[in-house]
């Protein structure tokens, strides 16, 4: 298999992906801050294809879930109530890219099917992981997006122009890179205005994110463009009396292409990564409003985490994710080069 | 007849990098004057480090001067501002050394050759393209180049597509650095006819700029001999070839003497 | 030497003048500080608030209060707390210690495991046990930290083996010294063990590449021409010669050491400076986030600067004055 065929599934694998995750709302059975307050806190039910009595049914089904006589938080299945699962049912409202309005869902049932159990509030933690995954993607993309523009900008004007504006611009991104990244980024957060409503809470953790990392992406580029502008047809295109807009927009960025791709690969899963750790302890994004990292911020009470244990599910949801990212940024870089320390520390 | 460029007491220093390491500049060209005929051809000839390839960058106004004069159709280019150089330039073309470098990987010849017509914005697409064509045609080459890659054309291929690329705004004088040191030794006196064969038919005049003084003798009309920065010694080509008592040349024409009998002691072997 | 040494001594400080600066900037600049909070408090008497703001200074402008900052600092003084009306200075070094204890093993560890595994690698380039080890070092990559550290806290939880969080048992001080070094390895063993996952697959890579580039070098070829024996020629000969991209990640390594636990010291309820430093950042407790952010930022670049005196002791051509960088 040639490396562009591998890039190419890669690509392809992992863009399906986030569609899948862009259709939280088909794939997704119920809406995810619908709360069922008969059922906090209840386990995964399990599908099954042959019933007590031995009959084998082509369509899978459950069995309802109640609480247990005298018990507050144990289940058992109701085998006198089954379920049987439907496809392609109505359900829940709920849009598409924010316009299209529509109630499909892939599947549901008549009664409640819970497939990975449901949270404190008797909300279905499948939806939750479903609409989750949307909020931290989105997070993760536009904060990676904002660091590489910054980033692009900056390391191509210092390249650039050289000189003393060069100097002075890595001075600034070598103070930016020595600061704990971490701790620069809660101190952004924290320090802005605590109590803020679901979607200037994300915006506001987007901007934060997108906001600390520049220095190293602006440092490659600055090296690019550097050894770019000496190139001797960048010289010939001088000699025509082409503009600097021209030779950077035509001959300069052009070969930034690689290493930028390579490091929205790589920075993407990193800010996800950022942005699941801030709503994890509760500076990101707010109750109601899923995100990976808050659906795994009730684990910090014991109980729940001794207890429940489908609420460590989300864990796992960045984990193909970041494979997909880790092979894509790998495939880029060409396995066979040394990663150079400059883009390794990034993982550090 | 007047001179197409003349360059009065040119100077040309190049500045020390950092603090504390090689703080004391360094001085390129040392007040260097000469004039070169329309339709002629100057060759500047020197070692490494002799200041040519230099002087060829101040010419083209690629570097900036540090001092002097250069008179182009009744101008001061080395005084000009970059906005009044951009109606300039045109007449001014290089042509460099490793044509490797010079052409853009990435793009096709079409695009390589048009690109001044595209910077100078005065020509729509279509008739970029079917200059690009008309401008390969001069340099021998077919329009089955026009939609390949540099990486797919040999040595000479590629310096041609440079030379079609300089000519295509119609030059009134070509910079020609080192344009022949890159390649073969056949192909060198292929490439030498054709700027011969496009100096007589377009009129062009020429600053050849080489270490090779059999080269130079064999292009151009009158030689200047460079080293360290100054000309030592400038005249008209047969008479510094055969009876120069310069040493520098001297030691330049020694060079190339031995080239020749090394390459026919092996050819005799 | 001095002259080399001098010049990344003066990088150095021009770093923590610059990061002062920024995390002043930043603390003072956001809207809010600590005693907003206490304004809504009623049963604080609004002269008892304004005496306490005037003890902290804390409506003069922004520069007046970075200089005496500063001053005080080069005395030693970090500052006063807000929350806990102590000086931040103890605050922080026991904390501070509490976070090396942690990272200086799980660093250790790190290296111990990564040099040999990574050199063993090197060698049997491509073949099924280097593969295997890159399919388990993948594995490792692609779990995030907090999954994991919740995933061994569910299975220290479950199965009971392993304290789950904190630093000590409670009844610590009646311990005896064998037994106090037992519960406090005990409690060690969770946290140390995501640190030293989540940093493993990144170093071993970096091992295994450059000792694999160091051993395709032609003077490795000669050496074994010599017959010198194998363990001799990676050891002596290759580890060294692929000693620079290492000595670089060894200051990485070092840098990190007080910044990059605070997610595994949040969720394991270590002690460490990170839960502390987010408490006081959630408080708004001005001069504790200051001192510990500058504390950690001069672990990284003395991290570096060590990095950049090893580099230059290990590799001559540095001495001779080549460029860097």
């Amino acid at each position: 298999m040639s490396a562009r065929s591998r890039l190419v599934i890669c690509a392809a694998v992992l863009g399906a992906l986030h569609v899948a995750v862009a259709c939280a709302g088909f794939l997704a059975p119920y809406d995810p801050t619908a709360q069922d307050r008969e059922h906090p806190y209840a386990p995964p039910m399990r599908l099954h294809f042959v019933d007590t009595r031995g009959g084998v049914h082509l369509r899978p089904f459950a069995y309802a879930q109640g609480l247990r006589a005298g018990s507050f938080d144990e289940y058992e299945e109701n085998v006198a109530r089954a379920i049987p699962v439907r496809f392609f049912v109505s359900g829940a409202p709920y849009r598409v890219l924010g316009v299209l309005a529509l109630r499909l869902h892939l599947f549901g049932g008549d009664a409640p099917v819970y497939l990975l159990g449901t949270d404190g509030y008797g909300r279905d933690l499948l939806s939750r992981m479903l609409f989750g995954g949307q909020v931290s993607l989105l997070a993760g993309l536009i904060g990676a997006g904002l660091t590489l523009s910054i980033g692009l900008c900056i390391g191509a004007a210092a390249g650039f122009w050289g000189g003393w504006k060069d100097e002075v611009l890595m001075r600034v991104a070598e103070l930016f890179l020595a600061l704990p990244w971490i701790y620069l980024l809660f101190a952004m957060r924290a320090f802005l205005p605590l109590a803020v409503p679901p979607v200037k809470a994300f915006l506001l953790v987007v901007v934060v994110i997108g906001a600390v990392g520049w220095a190293r992406p602006a440092r490659m580029v600055r090296g690019i463009v550097l050894s770019a502008k000496e190139r001797n047809f960048v010289r010939a295109a001088r000699g025509f009396g082409a503009t600097g807009g021209y030779l950077l927009r035509r001959h300069i960025l052009p070969e930034t292409g690689n290493v930028v791709l390579t490091q929205a690969a790589v920075l993407v899963p990193q800010f996800v990564l950022a942005e699941m750790t801030l709503s994890f302890l509760g500076l990101g994004v707010p109750e109601p409003v899923p995100s990976w990292g808050n659906l795994l911020a009730s684990l910090q009470h014991y109980n729940v985490l001794a207890s429940y244990w489908w609420m460590y599910l989300p864990a796992f949801a960045m984990v193909p994710f970041f494979l997909g990212y880790l092979v894509l940024a790998s495939l880029l870089q060409g396995s066979s080069r040394t990663p150079k320390i400059e883009e390794a520390s990034n993982w550090v | 007849m007047e001179p197409v460029i003349r360059v009065e007491k040119l100077v040309k220093r190049y500045a020390g990098r950092g603090l504390g390491r090689r703080s004391a500049g360094f001085t390129a060209v040392d007040s260097v004057s000469f004039s070169i005929l329309p339709g002629s051809t100057l060759a500047l000839v020197g070692e490494s480090g002799s200041g040519k390839s230099s002087i060829g960058l101040c010419l083209s106004c690629l570097e900036q001067v540090t001092s002097g004069q250069i008179w182009f159709e009744g101008r001061d280019v080395a005084a000009l501002a970059d906005k009044e150089l951009r109606a300039v330039r045109p007449k001014l073309q290089m042509v460099f050394q490793d044509p490797a470098a010079s052409l853009n990987p990435r793009w096709a010849v079409r695009e390589i050759v048009a690109e001044p017509l595209l910077v100078q914005g005065r020509v729509a697409r279509d008739d970029r393209a079917e200059r690009a064509a008309q401008g390969l045609e001069r340099v021998g080459l077919g329009a089955e180049y026009l939609e390949r890659r540099p990486a797919e054309l040999s040595g000479g291929q590629r310096q041609r597509v440079a030379i079609a690329r300089a000519l295509i705004l119609e030059p009134k004088l070509l910079i020609l650095d080192e344009v022949l040191s890159a390649l073969d030794v056949s192909i060198q006196a292929q490439i030498a006819n054709l700027l011969v064969e496009l100096q007589r038919a377009l009129g062009l005049a020429y600053l050849f700029i080489t270490h090779d003084l059999r080269i130079a003798a064999y292009l151009a009309d009158e030689v200047a001999v460079m080293d360290r920065g100054k000309i030592v010694e400038q005249g008209e080509a047969e008479k510094i070839l055969r009876s120069s008592e310069c040493a520098e040349t001297q030691r330049l024409l020694g060079a190339a003497r031995v080239e020749r009998e090394s390459v026919d002691a092996v050819r005799q072997r | 030497m001095m002259r080399f040494l001098l010049r990344r001594l003066g990088h150095a400080a021009f770093l923590l003048l610059g990061v002062s600066v920024l995390a002043f900037a930043f603390s003072t600049l956001a809207p809010g500080n600590y005693f907003d909070e206490m304004r809504l408090n009623p049963q604080i008497s609004a002269e008892r608030l304004s005496a306490l703001r005037a003890k902290y200074q804390v409506d003069r402008p922004v520069a007046v209060r970075y200089e005496r900052w500063a001053v005080a600092l080069l005395h030693g003084d970090l500052g006063f707390s807000f929350a806990y009306n102590t000086p931040v200075a103890p605050l922080l070094w026991t904390r501070a210690r509490n976070t090396l204890l942690l990272t200086g093993t799980a660093t250790l560890l790190v290296w111990m495991l990564a040099l040999p595994l990574g050199v063993w690698s090197a060698e049997r380039l491509g073949r099924p046990v280097d593969v295997a080890l890159s399919w388990a070092t993948a594995v490792l990559l692609i779990v995030p930290d907090l999954a994991l550290a919740l995933g061994l806290l569910v299975l220290a939880v479950r199965s009971g083996w392993l304290p789950t969080g904190g630093m000590v048992s409670v009844g610590f001080e009646g311990f005896s010294l064998g037994q106090k070094i037992r519960d406090l390895a005990l409690h060690m063993v969770l946290p140390v063990t995501v640190l030293v996952a989540s940093a493993l697959p990144v170093l071993l890579r970096h091992v295994r590449a450059a000792v694999a580039e160091a051993l395709e070098a032609s003077f490795l070829r000669a050496a074994e021409g010599h017959g010198i024996p194998r363990w001799r020629l990676l050891y002596r000969y290759a580890l060294p010669a692929a000693a620079h991209p290492l000595i670089a990640l060894f200051g990485f390594s070092l840098g990190a050491l007080l910044s990059g636990s605070l997610l595994v010291e949040v969720v394991m309820s270590w002690p460490g400076l990170g839960p502390f430093l987010l408490e006081a950042i959630l408080a708004r407790d001005l001069y504790v986030v200051i001192g510990g952010v500058l504390l950690s930022t001069l672990f990284l670049v003395a991290g570096n600067f060590a990095a950049d005196l090893l580099l230059y002791w290990a590799d001559p051509r540095i001495r001779a004055g080549a460029p860097e960088r």
